[in-house]
């Protein structure tokens, strides 16, 4: 009975730890009788019937919160696992940021396939037997119900937001003479200023953005920088001369100031900022008042029509008055628009920003995140930096909450501080903005690129300012799951290896390398190799170099059918000789000192030392007498004293001997200048 | 359960037993004192053969008075390798096919069942034909699902689709399985070529998941996207939230040769 007690429970433990760790034969499942288990109770049973010797294992105790802890140890983010959104498979899996960013694109188009399929065909998709029903999975109507010219079926087409249906059926009514309503042309108005006279569906890309290779190098201070200095604005489709919406503003027979607004906002959004202002103008002589968002857009417009610094605080200084003039209450996007422009002020934006951060908490308005980012733009990345301790208090305000998305430069502001933390050097402000991402919700504010951005410059600070075992744990947690490394990263990665004196991971570091698809980068490769061969290592570590050196000359010499043959460079090659002679595979070093010719350069002195001690430890002396003829044909001013130290060093046979006598050395009699440019990388 | 001794009489009074199904046969099996048939006997016989009389002779009614019940239960005796389970009526595989029988002349005796697999219930015909295939020369490749014929479910295989509409009282059986079919076509159509098994369907509450086993022969990138689009449409066709899990192997694993 304490037997089969005792199977009983050493099975279920089994069953439980196979659960709990992946099957190798994959995940996928199959239906098992219920009554196996009790089945398989019976089997130990009869296996117990053998007749050898049972040794019984000792019953294991179990604490009372054994269940519990495993439990809990399963609910701990999976550092080898990738984002939830891929599949669990090894193939299937990104290995790179490249990858990831393609794998979850294709997804996304996959979807926006689906939906196109199902709004071409709604017919097939409309029956509804869910109950209740699920709207959101419901096809779409696009096409509007009414027909005929009307002004109902004009407000139905604006509800479509099909933008030249709308405008053709206005223009319809207008011929016809009927009166359209303020409100429908109020929102025909809308539809227009907010499409910026294209469709609402987009079909043409925008050209002007994204002009970086995808999540590899991407910094997000980049792109606006170079819009800003083309002088459009970033959304879309321009606003052209005496387009629909001008033309509808000038025939309608009498405008309000939601007109007039609309017009303003429209204008600023699609770039015709000298135009808005021009409205706004006429909207003060017709004695109307403008609405927040109108003076939200026109402070935003504000770097567009003035130059100067001053001149652009005083305008925007301008429309604050009117505000109060008007009685209009600002809201947060107002100080959110008021600090992008103090951006592009220099040292006035430093000044006033400061006051308009005053203001808002005069006024109770509690800050976004975009309210720090523009902080911590106009005080640290400007040109001229002056310290000051704005980063600390920001990154202490930013802590105690969780923020919620309320403008669309929220998004910017972890990329943002995290990178004046690498500028700063301090790892402690690193720390405390991790803390801050982790709190609450604030880490919805990173999507995708942002996140591989943000934590592949902390990995670079962690790099540089910690510990060696810190960083490696760092960088076992945090690739693949958190971020993919960019090749800075790695390098980065190199040097702190390097400064810690830790060379030994470098055979993990190339393995690390390959799965990232890093394996071709000339740069990367090139002080990889020149770290290992820098210093002589014990026996085990130089024999892993020497694999390595082997797959790096792999990776030089096969030609993959998209890429380019990697050239071989003197210094590259010389280390790998040298690699390959300090571990003692004297032929395999021999192949590569022969490509010297080939690639037209010379090796240095200390390659052909090494290759004369590894021959002498493998007593090889036929190698050593090859040297001396590949020396003497390259005209080496070392050609001699190898030659006598093979003689000293070697036991040569007579025919050896009298080889050796016979390379002459052309370096006596020639010049030596012209032909000793040895590759000093 | 003392009525369970009124075995059929007439022409072919098969009379359903009262009581636990598996017990009141195993209880006709003890009591008519066969040994070698397995459960049935002659309780299983659920269809009656045109003509009168069961071809294979009513064993159990011929002999003299029945010996008495014994009440012991079933699983210490040498019963054969069915496990009544708490409801082992999914255990039962009666299969009508038993009882095909070509035109011509009576039907040839049933071979007996192969090693290692439980005895079938029913004796299978010769002529059944579902979900089989056929030996052939050995060069063709079949995988384990394929290798195994249905009346190997919930021994060898399991079940390619899991729902509840099957159990006692649960409406929606037939929905279900017209869903499957379709689901099927869909993702045979949907991953050209490189299906490598059956998808396993399986529904938990409102939830469909879809698991298939795929081979490398697409691009992961293509996969993705063959992946967003099967699952946007069908969770808009079906109104409920699909998901697909897929799982991906160098090639299709051939389980033998035939």
């Amino acid at each position: 009975m304490a037997a089969r007690r005792l199977g009983g429970s050493s099975w279920q433990q089994v069953v439980s730890l196979s659960r709990r760790c992946c099957l190798p034969g994959g995940r996928r499942e199959r239906y098992r009788c219920s009554s196996s288990s009790t089945a398989l109770g019976k089997t130990v049973d009869n296996s117990e019937v053998t007749q050898e010797e049972i040794v019984l294992p000792r019953r294991k105790t179990w604490g009372k919160l054994a269940v519990l802890q495993t439990l809990a140890s399963t609910v701990n983010k999976d550092p080898t696992a990738a984002h939830y959104m891929f599949q669990d498979d090894p193939f299937l899996m990104p290995r790179n940021a490249a990858n990831s960013r393609l794998f979850s694109l294709s997804k996304e188009s996959g979807r926006n396939a689906a939906k196109y399929i199902i709004k071409q065909f709604p017919q097939y998709f409309d029956k509804t037997f869910a109950e209740p029903n699920i709207p959101c999975l419901m096809p779409e109507t696009f096409t509007p119900q009414i027909e005929g010219v009307s002004e109902e079926a004009l407000k139905e087409r604006i509800h479509l937001r099909r933008v030249k249906d709308s405008v053709d059926l206005f223009d319809q009514l207008v011929q016809a003479g009927t009166t359209v309503s303020l409100e429908t042309t109020n929102s025909l108005l809308d539809l227009l200023c907010f499409y910026g006279d294209g469709e609402s569906t987009p079909e043409k890309e925008k050209e002007e953005e994204d002009l970086e290779e995808p999540g590899v190098n991407a910094s997000e201070q980049k792109a606006p920088k170079r819009q800003f200095q083309r002088g459009s604005q970033s959304s879309g489709s321009r606003w052209r001369e005496n387009n629909n919406a001008e033309r509808i503003f000038k025939i309608m027979p009498e405008r309000n100031a939601h007109s007039y607004c609309t017009m303003i906002r429209g204008m600023v959004k699609h770039g015709a900022s000298a135009k808005a202002y021009d409205m706004y103008i006429d909207l003060l002589n017709e004695r109307h008042k403008a609405d927040v968002h109108t003076f939200n857009a026109l402070i935003t417009a504000v770097p567009y029509l003035k130059e100067r610094f001053l001149e652009r605080w005083e305008l925007a200084k301008v429309f604050l008055n009117h505000m109060a003039q008007q009685e209009v209450q600002p809201n947060l996007l107002t100080f959110n628009a008021l600090l992008k422009t103090l951006r592009r002020c220099g040292g006035v934006g430093r000044s006033m920003s400061l006051l308009a951060i005053k203001e808002m908490e005069a006024l109770d308005i509690e800050p976004s995140l975009a309210t720090y980012d523009h902080l911590l733009f106009i005080f640290y990345r400007g040109a001229d930096l002056c310290p000051s301790g704005i980063i600390s208090e920001v990154l202490d305000d930013v802590e105690k909450r969780s923020f919620t998305p309320q403008d669309p430069d929220d998004a910017n502001f972890f990329g943002t501080a995290m990178q004046v933390c690498c500028d700063l050097k301090d790892i402690k402000l690193a720390y405390q903005l991790n803390k801050a991402m982790e709190k609450g919700d604030n880490w919805k504010f990173l999507d995708m690129d942002r996140l591989n951005a943000y934590w592949s410059k902390f990995f670079s600070l962690l790099c540089m300012m910690e510990q060696i075992d810190v960083v490696l744990k760092w960088y076992k947690e945090m690739s693949p799951s958190h971020f993919y490394p960019t090749p800075k990263n790695i390098l980065d990665l190199l040097q702190a290896l390097d400064a810690a004196n830790h060379l030994e991971a470098i055979p993990s570091v190339w393995e690390d390398m390959k799965q990232l698809g890093f394996n071709r980068r000339q740069d990367l490769l090139q002080e990889l190799l020149s770290l290992m061969s820098r210093e002589q290592h014990p026996e085990e570590i130089q024999l892993a170099f020497a694999k390595c050196a082997e797959d790096i000359k792999a990776v030089y010499e096969q030609s993959v059918r998209e890429q380019a043959l990697l050239e071989w460079t003197g210094s590259a090659l010389g280390h790998v000789a040298l690699l390959f002679s300090r571990a003692g595979r004297t032929q395999d070093a021999w192949n590569m000192m022969e490509r010297f010719q080939q690639i037209n350069r010379i090796p240095t002195d200390q390659v052909m030392e090494e290759f004369l001690n590894c021959a002498k430890q493998t007593n090889c002396p036929d190698e050593a007498i090859k040297l001396v003829k590949l020396a003497a044909a390259l005209g080496l001013p070392s050609s001699q004293r190898l030659k006598s130290r093979t003689e000293k060093e070697f036991e040569l046979s007579e025919k050896q001997k009298k080889t050796l006598e016979s390379i002459k050395s052309d370096s006596d009699s020639s010049d030596s200048d012209s032909d000793s440019d040895s590759d000093r990388e | 359960m003392g009525d369970i001794g009124d075995s059929g009489r007439g022409a072919h009074g098969w009379r359903r037993p009262r009581g636990h199904p598996v017990w009141g046969l195993q209880q006709r099996w003890l009591r008519s004192g066969d040994s070698g048939q397995g459960v049935t006997g002659r309780g299983g016989c659920r269809r009656g053969v045109p003509g009168g009389r069961c071809p294979r002779g009513a064993r159990g009614t011929r002999q003299g008075q029945p010996p008495p019940l014994s009440l012991t239960p079933v699983t210490s005796q040498a019963v054969p390798r069915v496990r009544p389970g708490p409801d082992a009526t999914r255990h039962l595989h009666t299969t009508p096919a038993c009882l095909k029988v070509s035109p011509g002349g009576a039907p040839p005796p049933p071979p007996p069942p192969p090693v290692g697999c439980p005895p079938p219930l029913m004796p299978l015909s010769p002529q059944t034909r579902a979900a089989r295939v056929r030996v052939g020369k050995g060069d063709k490749p079949v995988t384990y699902e394929k290798a195994h014929a249905p009346h190997y479910i919930a021994h060898r295989k399991g079940w390619l689709s899991l729902h509840t509409g099957n159990l006692d009282g649960e409406p929606g059986a037939a929905e279900r399985a017209v869903e499957d079919a379709f689901l099927r076509r869909f993702l045979y159509g949907t991953f050209p070529g490189v299906l490598a098994d059956e998808p396993v369907l399986k529904r938990r509450a409102n939830l469909l998941v879809v698991c298939a086993v795929l081979a490398r022969g697409l691009a992961p990138a293509k996969l993705y996207f063959l992946l967003g689009y099967a699952e946007t449409l069908l969770a808009r066709f079906y109104k409920c939230p699909v998901r697909l899990e897929l799982q991906t192997l160098p090639a299709k694993v051939p389980y033998k040769y035939l």
